[in-house]
């Protein structure tokens, strides 16, 4: 599970931070007390910037910058699908790759139940918002 | 019994994970069983098994008995009487059992007080928190003044005034592995009811419950070799007694009519419904087995295989150890590692080198507030890595986790 990329998202700073004016949400794992806050600033019903707060494992930080990184210029509808198919993806289920770009390069995450909670993290926590502002 | 023979009574240990040998450091989580608890169980169920105490035919004779043999091995393992044992499904619902019968039977009052540490599971700690709110009696904390949440005696002394009606009190710390001396406790709070969750103590501690004054004991069978679902009220004869029952239903009963109820004669009284009978059996199993190897060698072994931990696991740099350093500190190895979150390092020690440890805050959040305010880390990760070890554990497998450790430190620098 801990590859490259996992490593290398888990240390990436440019996500970092906090967006003044955006929507925010709290995130939280209640398993190992890891928390994270979301900002996603929306236009013209597309993510044209979004920042995170936050500590935890490496996979639940990587989860959280590869999202973002692939969030970003996106619009809610399309977020939505990726939301779908990442969930999907954890089930070992059949997923489509292209909409998830590498994101699908963590799908081994589905061989370690006790840790789907890290991966999802963040996306359960942009799912808040999603469902907030829909 | 041997400690070096005993690993062949636990099949588990000869597994491999990801080809390497199990090396099995969470038994402050739950135990592993040996075969002879296990096939103590298989064989009641295979052979004696019935619903006890009511039916008058073979099957439910000897199941009753097997049970009630369970539990004179417990009263006599605790210098208790039968009537004072009262089997639960563990800890958690001791705990609840006797704050919600102490509440109806209008003992706890408002503005009773109640004193409990802040280093203590959540099980010692929600239900007095959450039903104070609701019924008016107040909650005190034992604040830890010592290192990394270790209790000394003068935080328990600053209460000594207070005079509280209860204390409620680990015996051993889950996360700092203290052991908290009872005598003292006893001394300090004279008129206090004193009770003991002993979920990490009673695992490697013989006690003497009227030799310690103690008026309640609770713990869990899945800690100490027994199977899991089944735990232990000890309360003192003339409190159970007074006490309103916690749960309603059979066996419970005395007698019952439209308008009254009376109920059954101790223990029974606050066992209703058909108990975990199989669980019990095995429990008494798990204590016949640990006294044959005997209290004081295991205790002896826990504090040897704990010793040789904490001195090596010093030596590596970055790597934060809580809890006291000095002959406190028992069986539990709490820590965390500069740079790396509990769950990645525990991952990789069950990926990498078959070792399974425990990460996360251990159902101790209070304690791990405290932990984090003291901590030198960089970044505290609301949690932290717990190593815990038991009879069957070995010198080698404490060096299998320390090398583990150093490896994945290094992997993590590097990269």
């Amino acid at each position: 599970m801990y590859n490259e990329l996992i490593i290398d998202y888990s240390r990436l700073k440019k996500y970092k931070g906090k967006i003044d004016g955006a929507i925010s949400q709290e995130g939280k794992n209640i398993s190992c007390g890891d928390e994270i806050t979301l900002y996603i600033k929306v236009e013209n019903e597309k993510v044209v910037d979004a920042k995170f707060e936050g500590v935890g494992c490496a996979i639940s930080q990587a989860s959280a910058n590869l999202m973002i990184e692939n969030i970003i210029g996106k619009s809610l509808d399309e977020i939505k699908e990726i939301i779908e198919n990442v969930n999907l993806m954890v089930k070992g289920n059949e997923f489509n790759r292209e909409k998830l770009g590498p994101i699908s390069e963590l799908s081994e995450i589905k061989n370690y139940p006790m840790r789907i909670k890290c991966f999802l993290l963040s996306w359960k926590t942009l799912n808040l918002i999603i469902k907030k502002i829909s | 019994m041997l400690l070096s023979n005993i690993r062949n009574d636990f099949p588990a240990l000869f597994r491999t994970i990801n080809g390497n040998r199990l090396v099995y450091l969470d038994s402050a989580a739950s135990s592993l069983k040996p075969k002879q608890v296990v096939e103590k169980i298989s064989s009641f169920y295979l052979n004696n098994y019935s619903n006890v105490h009511r039916a008058v035919h073979t099957l439910s004779s000897e199941s009753t008995s097997m049970m009630e043999e369970a539990r004179n091995i417990l009263a006599s393992f605790l210098n208790a009487k039968n009537e004072e044992i009262i089997f639960t499904s563990g800890t958690t619902m001791s705990i609840n059992l006797i704050v919600e019968s102490f509440i109806r039977y209008g003992f706890l009052k408002e503005n009773d007080l109640v004193l409990i540490s802040a280093v203590e599971h959540h099980a010692n700690f929600v239900p007095w928190v959450r039903l104070s709110k609701i019924h008016g009696f107040r909650v005190e904390f034992v604040r830890p003044s010592g290192r990394f949440g270790t209790l000394e005696i003068d935080d328990f002394l600053n209460f000594k005034n207070l005079n509280p009606k209860i204390v409620s009190i680990t015996g051993h710390s889950n996360v700092t592995g203290q052991e908290i001396e009872i005598e003292n406790l006893k001394e300090i709070f004279p008129e206090s009811i004193l009770i003991v969750d002993g979920a990490q103590l009673i695992p490697h501690e013989k006690i003497d419950v009227k030799k310690l004054g103690i008026d309640f004991l609770v713990f869990s069978a899945h800690k100490m070799l027994g199977p899991s679902g089944v735990g232990l009220l000890y309360g003192r004869e003339e409190y159970l007694e007074a006490m309103e029952p916690f749960l309603y239903g059979g066996e419970m009963i005395d007698k019952v009519s439209f308008d009254n109820v009376t109920f059954n004669e101790l223990p029974y009284k606050f066992e209703a419904g058909t108990p975990n009978i199989a669980g019990i059996v095995g429990f008494g199993e798990a204590i016949k087995y640990l006294e044959k190897i005997g209290f004081d060698e295991i205790k002896k072994h826990i504090y040897d295989l704990t010793f040789y931990a904490l001195d090596k696991m010093r030596k590596i740099d970055g790597l934060e150890i809580y809890g006291p350093l000095d002959e406190r500190h028992l069986g539990i190895v709490s820590f965390n590692l500069e740079g790396i979150h509990p769950h990645d390092l525990s991952h990789l020690l069950d990926e990498k080198f078959g070792v399974a440890i425990r990460s996360g805050h251990h159902c101790a959040q209070p304690l791990m507030s405290i932990l984090k305010s003291e901590s030198k880390l960089s970044v505290f990760p609301n949690g932290t890595n717990r190593a815990s070890f038991y009879v069957y554990n070995t010198y080698e497998d404490i060096d299998i986790l320390v090398e583990g450790i150093k490896k994945i430190k290094e992997w993590f620098d590097v990269q």
